[in-house]
């Protein structure tokens, strides 16, 4: 590693793949250097399909993003997704042994390791295990209980898993190319880092990034993520969903969804049509502009009502303060905002990642929100337990607190 | 055939006309009354139905019905939809001998206040219990009106939508679409009363003049009957080179219509084509072509066709459909004897007293026949099984036409139509899944994500 204070995000999405390089500041800030990315390919629904194809693409976003920052990458935070991560809360309970009334670190680990012992599927993994809230003797809203005095302690975790060798896969595609994963983390978490401050995060809320080939969202109640999510659905189905309805090319309806569409009904004057050129500028068909609206209506309506219901049933719609923040590439539908307001019945935004030193076009696209907030990650893990230890012994330990900024 | 067919547009003028009650529950149901008299509406009875004393004397109507007599003594219900049903039903003698030997009885009202939201149900549910076809046109208040108001008027509408055969909604927030917002309140209002009349109008019309094609009774029982109720109206009239173009476009752009994009869910749809003597075949080709662009491939356009002396140089198009749930819809068109159901009792009926005068073999009108060669390659598209049938029928099940025909198409087709929806089936699994079709399904609550939205959920596009 060339430096220390480099951190660098890798997200290897459906449609692209990104790289996000930044240095951290003496006063504790982030300063983007540079921003790479590539087109993926061998990529369906956040998960790697053609593994040479795919380890081609990582390589031309690393390349790229080395020349534009002028930094050799040596290790990454990657990024993962798919619709194979599941998550769930726990509670994890430790007595302290008679004789012993200060809680000490290990009392932390050890309750962090008892809400971990769940059983999973013999294929899956624990990705993350984010702390909520502890509680000392049954008291509720201690945010550090370390040195308290209490016989019981008990903590309220939010626990990240997923298929092992479809993490491996990503993992080992990074390695492949001489590179170090530093961590994986889940792209919601990511994207909430980059999307969202205390502030909001202590308010209530929603996060839902919808990218190319997944949909992640995240739930921060009172500065705790409460819950997270990820649908394989996304922009792809979208492009999919117009070259199945209008019968034409999915590049075609690629370029389409990104020109013309928008998610508002009724928009288009009656019988408003576009006209399809081709490449050397013939007009061909036309389609009618309200058919376009519809079809990229239903799919967007239908994502967000998934995640509505989802986030309905462990009831923390109410508790959203500061509303849906809708962000990735598909966020950049016209009108897609208004969509997520009808839906959620929050007030809704779109947001790129918030703004950062350095390199300020990355900030402008939703695109980038992922990656960002991959490095944004990073430097909450950096910040939060400076001495760097051995990356695998870290992996579970580092994340108390992170999640609570 | 000919002769069969001759002999059944002389039945129709000879058959004991339907029996058209108009009632118009409250306040604004009486002022949609007026309007619709004031525009000249013609065999129709009407009736005018108000808890309150004074807007009652101030109506036009024939016929009144005071609303709780002992309990409101002549004043409004005060906005409260409990009070307004609780007078209807202090009055349900009054208004059961008031529906009595109906066929299709139309109520009018306002929903939101007291007497439209409460009584408005409990009418209907009386007029359907005499057997008529009821038909219920509401306008909605507008969304400033105040939640409550909105709320009331929704809860009365789910009554509403359960106790009748149709119900044509009228949006008065959509309404105001029509005129601008600095044209006066009154204008406003006459204009959303005006499109509420012109309905009313353009379906007794339909079901007085059948006209060349016929379209009837039994169409609109087929078309707003067995639906979720949800009725879709466009009118439009237009006089010029262009106008048959013109009164669709017009018939389309209806606040009800929603720019046409309704129509495309819909699964029957009438249309009825009025004009003068000079009406064209060309023109009535360009209406059903630009319709059916609207309309979805599985939608049964049932075209009907009316000469009206009085209209002149203007044709005027109807377009009358309802939406129905899709999600059970198209199912219910390949299980066809069980759809047949329960409209046969409904037809046996409407036959029988069709049936009743007798059979005369009149000489058809000579001027008939020419115009009759006009109808043959239109009506052969439409509905290729009544040819056959008029032969092998016998005349007196002939006489109304396509209810026959409708009801004996149980018969002779189920096995055609089931290979049909089968074709249609497969081919919608085989196409639907595009790019994914080799990746992980995405499966939630058991759906297969990856088929697109609007195929599963049988939103029509395009």
């Amino acid at each position: 590693m060339a430096r220390d204070n480099i951190f660098v995000g890798l997200e290897i999405g459906t449609t692209k793949v990104c790289v996000v390089v930044a240095e951290a500041r003496h006063d504790n800030t982030l300063k983007i250097l540079g921003v790479g990315n590539a087109p993926s390919r061998g990529i369906r629904k956040g998960e790697i399909v053609d593994f040479e194809t795919a380890k081609r693409c990582v390589h031309d976003a690393i390349a790229d993003a080395e020349e534009r920052s002028d930094v050799e990458i040596s290790e990454v935070y990657l990024g993962i997704s798919g619709g194979h991560i599941r998550s769930f809360n726990n509670r994890g309970i430790v007595l302290l042994e008679e004789g012993r009334e200060e809680i000490d670190e290990q009392d932390l680990e050890d309750v962090r390791t008892n809400a971990r012992e769940v059983s999973l599927p013999m294929e899956d993994c624990v990705l993350h295990t984010i702390i909520q809230h502890y509680f000392v003797d049954g008291q509720g809203g201690v945010l550090n209980p370390l040195g308290l005095f209490g016989k019981k302690l008990e903590a309220d975790f939010h626990i990240v898993y997923g298929i092992r060798t479809r993490i491996q896969n990503a993992i080992r595609c990074v390695k492949e190319l001489e590179l170090e994963t530093a961590d994986v983390v889940i792209n919601s978490f990511g994207t909430a880092q980059a999307v969202l401050d205390k502030n909001y995060k202590q308010l209530g809320a929603l996060v839902i990034d919808i990218g190319g080939g997944t949909t992640d969202f995240v739930v921060y109640v009172e500065g705790a993520v409460k819950q997270s999510g990820v649908i394989a659905i996304g922009g792809d189905h979208i492009t999919n969903d117009l070259s199945i309805g209008l019968k034409i090319p999915s590049a075609r309806a690629e370029k389409l969804k990104i020109e013309e569409g928008d998610v508002t009904l009724g928009n288009a004057f009656p019988g408003e049509t576009i006209v399809l050129r081709d490449e050397t500028g013939f007009a061909g068909r036309e389609i009618e502009r309200e058919t376009l609206n519809q079809i990229i209506h239903c799919r967007v309506r239908e994502i967000f009502e998934i995640v509505q219901r989802q986030v309905d049933a462990d009831q923390n719609l109410n508790y959203l303060g500061a509303g849906v923040f809708v962000t990735g590439g598909s966020s950049q539908l016209r009108g897609i905002e208004h969509l997520a307001g009808e839906v959620f019945g929050l007030p809704s935004r779109v947001t790129a990642p918030l703004p950062l030193a350095g390199v300020t076009s990355a900030f402008e696209n939703p695109q980038f929100s992922t990656a960002i907030g991959l490095v944004r990650y990073a430097h909450l893990v950096h910040l939060d337990r400076p001495m760097a230890r051995g990356i695998l012994s870290r992996t579970m330990k580092r994340l108390s607190g992170i999640f609570r900024t | 055939m000919v002769q069969l067919n001759r002999q059944y547009g002389r039945q129709e003028t000879a058959s004991e006309p339907r029996k058209i009650r108009v009632i118009g529950v409250g306040g604004a149901g009486s002022n949609i009354l007026d309007r619709a008299m004031l525009d000249g509406i013609d065999h129709v009875e009407l009736t005018t139905v108000n808890t309150d004393v004074q807007s009652l004397t101030g109506s036009v109507a024939n016929q009144k019905i005071q609303l709780g007599r002992n309990l409101t003594r002549g004043l409004g219900s005060g906005g409260d939809p409990e009070l307004g049903l609780a007078a209807a039903e202090e009055s349900s003698e009054e208004i059961q001998s008031a529906v009595a030997g109906c066929d299709i009885v139309f109520i009018c009202a306002g929903l939101g206040g007291g007497t439209g939201s409460g009584a408005a149900p409990f009418i209907a549910k009386l007029a359907r219990e005499v057997g008529a076809l009821v038909l219920v046109l509401v306008a909605m208040p507008f969304t400033f009106e105040g939640r409550r108001r909105c709320a009331q008027a929704a809860a009365s509408l789910q009554l509403i939508r359960e106790n009748s055969d149709a119900v044509i909604c009228f949006e008065n927030d959509r309404m105001a679409e029509l005129t601008l917002p600095r044209m006066g309140i009154h204008e406003a209002f006459a204009a959303a009363d005006v499109t509420i009349s012109q309905s009313i109008r353009a379906i007794s019309n339909l079901l007085r003049q059948p006209g060349l094609i016929r379209l009837g009774f039994d169409d609109i029982c087929s078309v707003l009957r067995d639906s979720d109720a949800r009725a879709l109206f466009g009118f439009g009239e237009a006089d010029g080179e262009n106008r048959a173009h013109d009164a669709l476009v017009k018939s389309l752009r209806n606040p009800l219509m929603h720019r046409g994009e309704m129509l495309a869910n819909a699964t029957n749809v009438i249309v009825q084509i009025r004009g003068g003597a000079n009406v064209t075949l060309g023109e009535v080709g360009i209406v059903m072509e630009e319709l059916n662009r609207h309309v979805s491939d599985r939608t049964q356009l049932m075209m009907g066709i009316a000469i009206d002396a009085g209209m002149g140089s203007r044709l005027s198009v109807s377009i009358i459909s309802s939406l129905g749930d899709s999600s059970d819809r198209p199912h219910k068109a390949e299980a066809y004897p069980a759809l047949q159901e329960p409209e046969r009792t409904e037809i046996e009926v409407t036959r029988e007293r069709v049936s009743d005068p007798a059979l005369p073999t009149h000489v058809p009108e000579p001027a008939i026949t020419l115009r009759l060669e006009d109808e043959r390659p239109i009506d052969g598209v439409k509905l290729d099984a009544e040819p056959v049938e008029a032969i092998e029928t016998r005349a007196p099940r002939k006489e109304n036409g396509k209810e026959a025909a409708s009801a004996d198409k149980a018969a002779p087709k189920p096995a055609p139509k089931k290979i049909e929806a089968k074709q249609e089936v497969l081919q919608f699994d085989a196409v639907s899944r595009g790019r994914f079709e080799k990746s992980e399904p995405t499966i939630i609550d058991g759906q297969d994500l990856d088929v697109p939205t609007f195929l599963r959920r049988r939103v029509k596009v395009g």
